[in-house]
């Protein structure tokens, strides 16, 4: 069920942390079962007279009591550290294996987890996934717990010994039983309907200006209210399924020990110590009620992530040095290597998807060939050695001004991110920075503002050396002047390198970099 | 008192099951002890304190849950309206975790932690005193240790409590950092980086659980500490009642002990610790509750409605510019009288509909001057516009209660929804879900519009009333703002050449 099985250092872990639950399973039903025994063999040899208390051996029994309390601790917090430690140490391993996976994919074919949702349940199925592992040295340790409790009961009796043997047998399942019944469908709805309530929202964020405009926030809180119940009912039932095994589990403890108890032979001493093993062997199978519990919540995520990890792997690793530049063809146009295009055209008709079709990033909608192949045919790997993009939004990672420069391609210096930032007009602004390529660019936003994103994003394409610039919007956000030097330092760079551009802009001064324009309205749509 | 306090107090009830429990077996091994069979009245001791047990186990999560939920319903919806209902709230994705995951995570807490912390606080000591009942020195052992588990609690606690903390902290920062490289795949792949970045992360998921290990290492202490008093507890009773009973004490014994008395207060020794550990067993609910009551108490109440000045009088922007970390839009220049149709013209993403948004006053300028109307003078179609589950009419009257039939037929017939209606066969009781399902994109920016034509407010914000429009379905909406441009101000963000042409002023972002 589990499409990650942990790896063999991880295994060790576990089996290490099964061992201390187990010792602390056992000390925990020996504790009470000693102690029982200690009592009434003290409480009849403290009636039979002087010499009966000199006969009784109580040093053994009260040191054991002391130590099994002291084992018990050692064995939970043990089980503890170690269960979390194999589950840290495989979940990241995890979530390395997983980005791999998912950073190998063509991005035209990826699934999309750049939404919030979608990341957001991403993360939540890992730590499911976690808590999975955390939980699963429970299980065996709480079953060596019961054979060891009937193996204990065993001392007053066969009778007693197979009542408490079937007892342990049935609970099991019955805890399987009872919360899948309970929870299996509450759970699925309360997703359903968290996912439905989340949708609305959105759709009435969206309407926000209306609502505030025309007052109307208190009856979409209504709205909202009414879709919301859904969900309070399926928590409330998911609450009610944890009472309901909770409560199971208690009651089936007492009866064990009653029944246990009635049907115990022997001296009075074995009697009581079977009486409190039984107690205790039901409340230490615990772990299954919990396991149980949260079944129908993890298998979901498991199945999510188990389609995640058979993705196959499409791309292959970037290979060093430069490729020739090839022609690109758009509407029987041939565009030989170091040309300069402006695609041109009104908004909403697709000159965006156009240059991100060439990027490798979506597939086209019109025609368009690199090199005399179709760009839907072309392996990504192709287009990506021919094309950098600075794309309409920065698309910047989190991290410094360096860690987004270095992504262009591997080992650039310092001095050439600074000659970029100086073409893109970014090298004051970096310069007056308090730590200057290493200062952190806040993930939405913060440092820098939305032109300056834009200009690190161009500075990040020409530092990749590709044989085309591909430019949306370059100048959005600028004062004329900087955008005026901008454009100079530009034309300057493709003068230089030789680099051929295709530019998407709604302002003027960019479009002179170009020397000829493709209206996209004159292209056939695919 | 809240339900989920009352689910805290019945955990006493699972007490007396408890102590019902612990009386039949006590009563069964000295019967046992004494040489007779147990009697009827222990076996019914012990199943009915089993019954009381499971019963208090079902119903405490049962009445927790809905107390909780008649704390989060409210608090959902009060949310709603701060966060929808005004224009400085964040945006719709975080609004969202606030209102909806933050709210459910509060529900968690009240049901699970609340219970917890006061059957806590109340059950130990009645669990002594049931416990002195049998012995009054047993019941003295337990108080006595819980001066050590308290001193141990806070020596282990503190520590722990910090690092733990800091270590949620390098946690969530991982996960943003997993949750933004996976968001930037696409550009990371653009330029081939996918194998260092894979490397990246690899290394930093693997130092922080480095780390968290070591973190953990500690903090479990705490739990330790718990574990070993709750079992010390068990022994030092059993140990104490086994010597009292030999006789063997090395101090005067102040109590003549039965083995009755004595096993009972073995068999009650485990409650005494019982309801901590429920609570210890609760801890991360209540670290996920604090934080979101944290960041919800960051939202900002709904400011009263600014008082309208007397009459609409045009709009007046001059160097207006809106900023937010990372963005700015403008300085724009724009100015309408009380009639004319201005024009917003900006590519994508420039801020035209923010722009708007700051002339009806819902988000202030970081600078400039920008004389505008109270917000009942304004009218705004929007780009998607609200719908609620209803009527047809309902949507349309949202803005004017009372507009009678003839009205809202009239407006539909203005927008062009009419032949929408007639192809249906329905009239003003079509029912429409939230999300407006059977509407195309183009029917529900009429609506929109019709709805702000009903309104008759003396400014018009139009967002993009003819993006996603036929030809002749534009032209007549532009036609139609023209007309409705000589009564009123009509202020329109759009891309479409034709509307811009036909526009008084053009101002451009």
């Amino acid at each position: 069920m589990n499409p990650f099985p942990p790896a063999a250092p991880e295994r060790r872990t576990l089996r290490q942390a099964l061992a201390c639950a187990t010792i602390a399973g056992l000390a925990s039903i020996l504790l009470l079962a000693l102690s029982g025994w200690f009592l009434t063999g003290a409480a009849i040899a403290g009636a039979s007279g002087a010499a009966a208390v000199v006969a009784f051996n109580y040093l053994i029994p009260s040191a054991a009591i002391r130590g099994l309390a002291i084992l018990r601790t050692g064995g939970r917090y043990g089980e503890r550290l170690l269960s979390h430690q194999a589950a840290l140490t495989a979940m990241a391993d995890l979530r390395g294996r997983l980005f791999g996976k998912l950073a190998a994919q063509d991005s035209r074919t990826a699934p999309d987890l750049a939404s919030g949702d979608a990341s957001a349940r991403l993360i939540g199925d890992i730590e499911a996934l976690e808590d999975l592992v955390v939980r699963r040295p429970g299980r065996p340790a709480s079953l060596a717990a019961a054979c060891f409790a009937v193996a204990l009961v065993a001392l007053a009796g066969w009778k007693a010994a197979l009542a408490l043997a079937l007892l342990l047998a049935a609970l099991p399942p019955l805890l399987t039983l009872a919360a899948r019944r309970l929870t299996t469908r509450p759970a699925a709805e309360a997703a359903d309907a968290l996912g439905a309530l989340r949708t609305a929202f959105v759709d009435y964020a969206a309407a926000r200006p209306e609502i505030i405009a025309y007052g109307l926030a208190p009856r979409v809180a209504d709205s909202m209210a009414a879709l919301s119940r859904p969900l309070d009912r399926a928590r409330a039932a998911l609450a009610r399924g944890d009472g309901v095994v909770a409560g199971l589990l208690a009651g089936y403890g007492t009866l064990a020990a009653a029944l246990v108890f009635a049907l115990a032979e022997g001296a009075a001493p074995v009697r009581a110590l079977a009486l409190l093993a039984a107690a205790a062997s039901v409340e230490a199978m615990a772990a299954f009620a919990r396991t149980a519990l949260r079944q129908a919540s993890v298998e979901q995520g498991m199945a999510r992530l188990a389609t995640l990890s058979q993705l196959p792997e499409e791309l292959n690793p970037a290979p060093g040095g430069t490729a020739a530049g090839l022609p690109i063809t758009l509407g029987g146009r041939v565009l030989d290597p170091g040309a300069r295009i402006a695609i041109t055209g009104v908004s909403g008709t697709g000159k965006t998807r156009l240059i991100e079709a060439l990027a490798g990033l979506r597939a086209p909608v019109h025609p368009i060939d690199l090199g005399g192949t179709p760009v839907e045919r072309c392996p990504a790997d192709a287009l990506r050695q021919q094309c950098a993009l600075a794309p309409q939004d920065a698309m910047l990672i989190a991290g410094s001004i360096a860690d987004n420069l270095r992504i262009a391609r591997p080992g650039i210096t310092e001095a050439e991110m600074h000659a970029a930032l100086r073409t893109a007009c970014l090298d004051t602004t970096v310069a007056g920075m308090p730590a200057g390529l290493e200062t952190p660019i806040a993930e939405a936003g913060g440092t820098l503002s939305g032109g300056e994103r834009k200009r690190l994003s161009l500075a990040r394409a020409l530092l990749a050396r590709r044989p085309w610039l591909l430019l949306d919007e370059p100048s959005e956000g600028l004062d004329a002047a900087t955008e005026a030097a901008l454009v100079a330092r530009l034309r300057d760079w493709l003068d230089t390198t030789g680099t051929g551009l295709l530019l998407v802009s709604h302002r003027h001064a960019p479009l002179a970099l170009a020397t000829a324009r493709i209206d996209i309205a004159a292209l056939a749509r695919r | 008192m809240a339900l989920q306090k009352q689910a805290g107090f019945a955990w006493i009830i699972d007490l007396g099951g408890a102590a019902l429990f612990a009386w039949g077996i006590a009563d069964g091994v000295a019967a046992a002890a004494a040489g007779h069979a147990a009697p009827a009245t222990a076996f019914a001791a012990m199943l009915g304190g089993g019954l009381l047990r499971a019963a208090t186990a079902w119903g405490v999560p049962v009445l927790a849950v809905r107390g909780a939920q008649a704390t989060t319903a409210p608090l959902r919806h009060s949310l709603v309206q701060r966060l929808l209902g005004s224009g400085a709230a964040p945006s719709s994705g975080q609004s969202a975790v606030l209102a909806i995951d933050h709210v459910a995570t509060i529900e968690g807490y009240e049901t699970r932690f609340v219970p917890a912390r006061v059957a806590a606080a109340a059950a130990p000591l009645v669990a002594v005193g049931i416990i002195a009942c049998a012995s009054l020195v047993a019941a003295s052992i337990l108080i006595g240790t819980l001066v050590p588990f308290v001193f141990g609690m806070i020596l282990a606690g503190t520590a722990a409590r910090r690092a733990s903390e800091r270590q949620l902290e390098a946690l969530g920062d991982l996960s943003d950092l997993f949750v933004d490289r996976v968001r930037t795949l696409p550009i990371v792949r653009h330029f081939g980086a996918e194998e260092r970045i894979a490397r990246q992360v690899g290394v930093a998921t693997r130092e922080v659980a480095r780390r968290t290990i070591a973190v953990l290492r500690v903090a479990f202490l705490s739990s330790a500490v718990l574990e070993f008093f709750s079992a010390l507890a068990v022994a030092l009773v059993a140990v104490y009642c086994g010597f009292s009973l030999l006789g063997l004490l090395p101090f005067p014994d102040p109590e003549t002990l039965t083995l009755r008395e004595a096993f009972f207060a073995l068999a009650m020794a485990p409650e005494f610790y019982l309801p901590m550990r429920r609570l210890a067993a609760a801890y991360h609910d209540k670290q996920l509750g604090e934080a979101a009551r944290a960041a919800i108490a960051a939202v900002p109440d709904l400011a009263p409605p600014a008082t309208a000045p007397a009459a609409f009088t045009g709009v007046e922007a001059r160097a207006v510019v809106i900023a937010w970390p990372g963005r700015t839009i403008g300085p724009a220049r724009l100015s309408i009288g009380t009639t004319g149709l201005v024009a917003l013209t900006g590519p994508t993403g420039s801020g035209k509909t923010s722009l708007l948004a700051a002339i009806a006053g819902q988000i202030p300028p970081s600078s400039g001057t920008l004389t505008a109307p109270g917000a009942d003078a304004i009218a705004w179609a929007a780009q998607h516009p609200l719908i609620l589950p209803g009527t047809l009419r309902d949507n349309l009257v949202l803005a004017a209660p009372h507009a009678g039939d003839a009205a809202v037929r009239a407006a539909i017939e203005q927008v062009g929804l009419a032949p929408m209606l007639a192809r249906r066969g329905a009239d003003l009781d079509l029912l429409l879900d939230h999300r407006g399902s059977g509407l195309s994109g183009g029917e529900r920016r009429r609506l929109g519009l019709a709805r702000a034509l009903l309104a008759d407010r003396p400014l018009l914000l139009a967002d993009e009333p003819t993006a996603d429009l036929d030809d002749a379905s534009a032209e007549a909406i532009t036609a139609l703002l023209r007309a409705v441009a000589t009564a009123r101000a009509v202020i329109v963000a759009t891309h479409d050449p034709r509307l811009i042409a036909a526009a008084d002023a053009e101002v451009t972002l």
